[in-house]
């Protein structure tokens, strides 16, 4: 064989040899607490119950709604197609295999916004991209959609329209028996859509 | 063997095109983040075609309107520059090396209309393949291949793999 | 430095298409120097006349690879921000499938028959017309596939994750294949008759 050809060979041998032996640094994903402080201060995280509602009542498939809270608060009640990961079980191989999908939105809730606040800083920490926050979490969510109450005829009609949409929503979830609507999607002016900022998943390679 | 480097007979070493070729990928992820491509330009040539000639249709197809965005048009799209600079750069090479040449390059055992249909049957096959696969052999195979991503890896095997099998079934239009 | 660049926003984004046409520009002069321009010298491979794709590819993909992994480790790069094409498990594999097919009826693949064009190869400008073709009859009988194109999504997974491998271990076993294909081939050439073309 070529002596040249031996000497390129054995040159890439080498370099191998060194990715071989070179330690294998752990910070491959995991963020730096100054970037999660950053994350952390800025609030688009959070999204309001009614848009959630909004896209839950259109069964939009790149949603998926993450109950936070213990077994037995799940099981007392739960906000409809929500999914329970308990706190403690949120960084188990197969929940990050649920969450890794980058291109549907993760929503996380808890009672309050409290603990579903710390999955999601958790969950941020590990890497995980398009997560969110219910604002006000499943008490909201509660007060506004199943016990949602009628607003007087004075009130401005944004306002009416929303407690149309609600109590639509309501219905589609739980179901009445008196009045038969359709639901009918929120006025644009009052739905604010936090969508991740578009960039690494888009495109479609070469 | 060297002393005709005009004639269009020179090609340099496939070791050292290799690392060249190597270092421009490198390149390209260090500076962009991403790999390098070429059927993402013919993408990017069609969805705008199709904007052009019927938009509404564009607008409610499943697949267009993934690539569709009000304010850029997807024709400014990095690979479609990335394309032209690849025409620019096979050109200059072609002039260094003596090969710029209008014809139609085919086994003597083949006519060149023959060629031709072959050569646009296989693109279109390559066209239809490269969407299912998210990119071709330079965009998922190579480029994949410098990051070891399993999409590229997979994809790479499977190209080369029934290449090797459909190669020797069409065997006569080669050697 | 700390790359990537435009995704660190050192470089502005302004700058991306005067850099796409520099790369481009050098990917396409390497492609057409080593003889990427030539249908019959890229089928030389899948015959055992002339081993030059596998060559060029392997060697560009373990230097790009090592390259990312030194700068990654000495901190130069941050790897965790390039982009990983999703792994859509029976897509890429049907994908790969029909490539292959039309690789061996058309010779080039969309880069190589680019090369083909700038320097007026016919068949390579028939190849391009029907790359274009096929990607608007793709888009066009989306919705029959659009099932197969979405199913089975492992996200951005790497190989070396999928066979519970250590990263740099893969790396150093890829080098040595990739070595040991070389001398492989220019075994295989010396065997098989030379082809004139």
């Amino acid at each position: 064989m070529n002596k040249r050809y031996l000497i390129l060979a054995i040159l890439a041998v080498a370099v191998g040899a060194g990715i071989l032996f070179m330690p294998e640094t752990d910070r491959d994903k995991e963020m730096k607490p100054e970037q999660l402080l950053i994350a952390i201060d800025d609030p688009s995280r959070f999204l309001t119950t009614d848009l959630i509602t909004d896209r839950l009542v259109k069964n939009d498939p790149s949603l998926l709604l993450i109950d936070v809270r213990t077994a037995e608060q799940f099981k007392e009640f739960s906000v409809p197609g929500s999914v329970n990961i308990p706190l403690d079980s949120l960084l188990t191989t197969s929940s990050i295999g649920i969450m890794s999908n980058k291109d549907i939105d993760k929503v996380f809730c808890s009672n309050s916004e409290l603990t579903a606040d710390q999955a999601w800083i958790l969950a941020k920490r590990q890497g995980i991209e398009t997560i969110f926050v219910m604002q006000g979490g499943v008490n909201k969510w509660f007060d506004d959609i199943v016990k949602v109450e009628e607003p007087s005829p004075t009130e401005p009609s944004e306002a009416i329209a929303l407690y149309r949409f609600r109590k639509a929503a309501s219905q589609h979830f739980f179901g009445t028996p008196e009045i038969k609507s359709v639901v009918q999607p929120l006025p644009k002016k009052s739905v604010t859509v936090h969508k991740a900022p578009a960039g690494a998943t888009s495109g479609g390679g070469c | 063997m060297e002393h005709n480097k005009r004639d269009g007979s020179f090609y340099i070493n496939p070791y050292l095109g290799g690392v060249l070729l190597g270092l421009v990928l490198f390149a390209t992820y260090y500076v962009t983040g991403r790999g390098l491509g070429a059927s993402g330009a013919v993408k990017s040539t069609v969805v705008t075609t199709v904007h052009t000639v019927a938009p509404q249709h564009a607008h409610n197809s499943g697949y267009y309107s993934q690539f569709l965005s009000d304010d850029i048009s997807p024709m400014s799209n990095w690979l479609v520059f990335e394309v032209l600079g690849v025409l620019a750069g096979a050109f200059l090479s072609g002039t260094l090396y003596g090969r710029l040449k209008f014809k139609t390059e085919h086994s003597p055992k083949i006519t060149g209309r023959r060629r031709l249909i072959a050569a646009a049957a296989g693109g279109m096959l390559f066209g239809i393949g490269s969407q299912f696969a998210r990119g071709c052999t330079s965009g998922a195979a190579l480029s994949g291949m410098a990051v070891l991503s399993a999409s590229g890896i997979i994809t790479m095997m499977a190209i080369f793999g029934s290449a090797y099998l459909f190669a020797w079934i069409f065997k006569k239009l080669w050697i | 430095m700390t790359g990537p660049l435009i995704p660190m926003e050192i470089i502005p984004e302004a700058w991306n298409n005067v850099i796409a046409l520099l790369l481009g520009m050098g990917f396409g002069f390497v492609l057409e120097a080593s003889g990427f321009s030539s249908s019959r010298k890229i089928m030389g491979t899948f015959f055992g006349y002339d081993f030059v794709v596998l060559r060029v590819f392997f060697t560009a993909a373990i230097t790009a690879m090592s390259g990312i992994i030194y700068f990654d480790f000495m901190g130069w790069m941050d790897a965790s921000m390039l982009y990983i094409n999703p792994y859509y498990v029976t897509s890429a594999i049907a994908g790969g499938v029909i490539m292959g097919f039309g690789f061996a009826l058309g010779g080039f693949c969309p880069g190589t028959s680019f090369c083909g064009v700038a320097i007026g190869k016919f068949d390579a400008m028939f190849f391009s017309a029907g790359l274009f073709l096929g990607i608007l009859l793709f888009s066009e009988m989306y919705p029959l596939f659009a099932g197969i194109y979405n199913s089975e999504n492992l996200g951005d997974i790497k190989i070396y994750e999928m066979l519970g491998m250590k990263r740099n271990l893969f790396a150093f076993l890829l080098i040595v294949a990739a070595v040991g294909m070389f001398y492989g081939a220019a075994f295989v050439e010396k065997k098989v008759t030379k082809v004139e073309y």
